[in-house]
Order: structure tokens, then sequence, then C-alpha cells
């Protein structure tokens, strides 16, 4: 009866240190996540961006970043435009046979 | 000696007066609680000062990290800022919203620097240096029966750093600039959060 009631309290705590440690997780807020405005960058004053500003250069981090996600997700796009054209050409192909 | 025994008798029923004339009051109801209500200029001025001499004793020995200003913390800090903070703390371009409105003592507008919000930041290394460490443990901790939650639990050390980094650059920050440092985007992992 005992070994139950100690057994019973350890998988609740250690269920409680497992939630506990998931706490607000910033995966959570991805689904609502907004897109950094890149274009905005154009049209700041370039005369008064220094280079050697932490904030110039998060900034440049942050759209470095999207635009490779741009670029990745263009790719993915072809590639898998390229893949469908060459199968649907197989396939055409085989319908010539 | 019947000085003394006065005096003594006086401070009795001094304190005895004051306890019951305290407890009176306390369960008389009378005290305005709504948030509505502001606090009258002495009970302002204590609950500041205790406030503000707590704070200043917890923090005294906390260690700011040499990196604050990297771009890293910028980007991890700003996005939390903005999911955590800006609905009461605001962002640039705005001035109110329903919480600095109805809450009380209304949150400071941290989009303002230091002097404009209330606190006076002298400019000095040494007065930053505090200013960031009470930033960094009001954080952490929170402050009670002011709707300041403390996200020590739910957040590590570096995480609440990353959000102290963004707030010292906050108040120099365009609406445009806001929203690229704190747009999680689809890689906001890549920033170290």
């Amino acid at each position: 009866m005992n070994m139950k009631t100690l057994a019973t309290v350890i998988v609740f705590s250690t269920l409680g240190i497992a939630l506990s440690a998931q706490a607000h997780d910033p995966k959570e807020h991805m689904k609502d996540a907004e897109k950094p405005d890149c274009a905005a960058m154009k049209n700041m004053d370039h005369s008064k961006m220094d280079m050697n500003d932490p904030v110039m250069q998060a900034m440049m981090k942050q759209c470095m970043n999207d635009t490779h996600n741009n670029d990745s997700e263009k790719d993915q796009a072809q590639a898998d435009h390229q893949a469908s054209e060459e199968s649907s050409g197989d396939q055409h192909s085989e319908h010539q046979h | 000696m019947p000085t003394l025994t006065t005096f003594i008798k006086s401070l009795v029923i001094t304190t005895v007066i004051a306890l019951v004339g305290g407890g009176l009051f306390l369960y008389s109801g009378l005290y305005p609680m709504g948030a509505d209500a502001p606090h009258n200029r002495l009970t302002y001025w204590l609950l500041e000062t205790l406030r503000e001499r707590s704070v200043a004793r917890a923090a005294s020995d906390i260690k700011v990290p040499g990196d604050l200003n990297a771009p890293e913390r910028l980007l991890a800090g700003g996005a939390d800022y903005n999911d955590m903070c800006a609905g009461c703390h605001l962002k640039p371009g705005k001035t109110e919203s329903d919480f600095t409105l109805g809450l009380y003592p209304a949150p400071p507008n941290l989009t303002l620097a230091g002097d404009e919000h209330g606190h006076e930041h002298t400019g000095d290394t040494e007065n930053d240096d505090e200013a960031i460490k009470r930033q960094f443990w009001i954080i952490k901790h929170g402050i009670k029966a002011s709707g300041m939650p403390a996200w020590g639990p739910g957040h590590d050390d570096e995480r609440i750093w990353n959000m102290v980094a963004f707030l010292k650059r906050l108040p120099e920050l365009s609406p445009d600039q806001y929203q690229i440092l704190t747009a999680r985007g689809q890689d906001s992992e890549g920033h170290g959060h």
C-alpha cells in the first residue's frame, strides 16, 4: 500500500516537473508569427545606417534569414515543379508508347 | 523618574491608539481599492519607496553578461518582448492600450527613454548598469500587486537577458525597425530562441 502511494507521488511529481519544463515554448507563438517586413529597410535613410550598430546587424541578420527562407521556398517550389513536369513528361511519353 | 514613566505611558497609549485606529480603518473598508481611484500621495510614496528600495537591494548582486549588445540577443529578446510585454509596455508608434489605461499603477511606456517614463537614468555606466540589473530582476520576479508577472518560472535567465538587451535599444527604434526585429517569421529557432 505504501509502495503504491509512493509510486503515485513519484509519478505526479515527475509529470509536474516535465510539464513545468515545457512552459512557454516560443513555438507556441509560431502559429500567428508575423514575417519581418524587410521591404521597409529599402525606405530607411541609408546615410544614417551604421553597419556596426547591433540593431542594424540584427535587422540584416533577420532579413538575410528571411531571404534565405524565401529562396529555399522558391527552390523547393521550383524543384517540385520540375519533378512534377518530369513525371508528367514520363507519363506523357508512356502514353506515346 | 516621573518624566520617564510619563514618557513610557504616553508611548504605550499612542501605540495602542495607532494600532486600534489602524485596525478599525482596515476593517472599516473605507480605503478605495479600485484601480481607477489613485492612492493618496502618502500611500503612493510609501509603496513606491518600498518597491524601489526592495528591488535595488535584491538586484544589487546580479552579474550583467558582457554580450548584451549581440544582435542575436536583440532578435531573440525582441520576439519575446512583442509577445509578452508590448500589450502593457507598448511598442513604437503606440501611446496607449487598454492595459495602460486600466492598470494602476500604469505600466511604464518602455518605448520612451528611462527619464521619460519615470526612472531617471543619468546615462553614466554605473547607473545604466543598475537600471539593467533592475530590469532583469523585475522581469524575472515581477512586482507584487502591480500586474507585473514573474516570468522567471517559465523562462531561463538567458531568455530574460535577451529581453533586457532588447529593452536597452527599444527607445531608439522606429516602428519599421521594431517590426523587423520582433517578427518571429519562420526561422525563430535559428535565432537561438
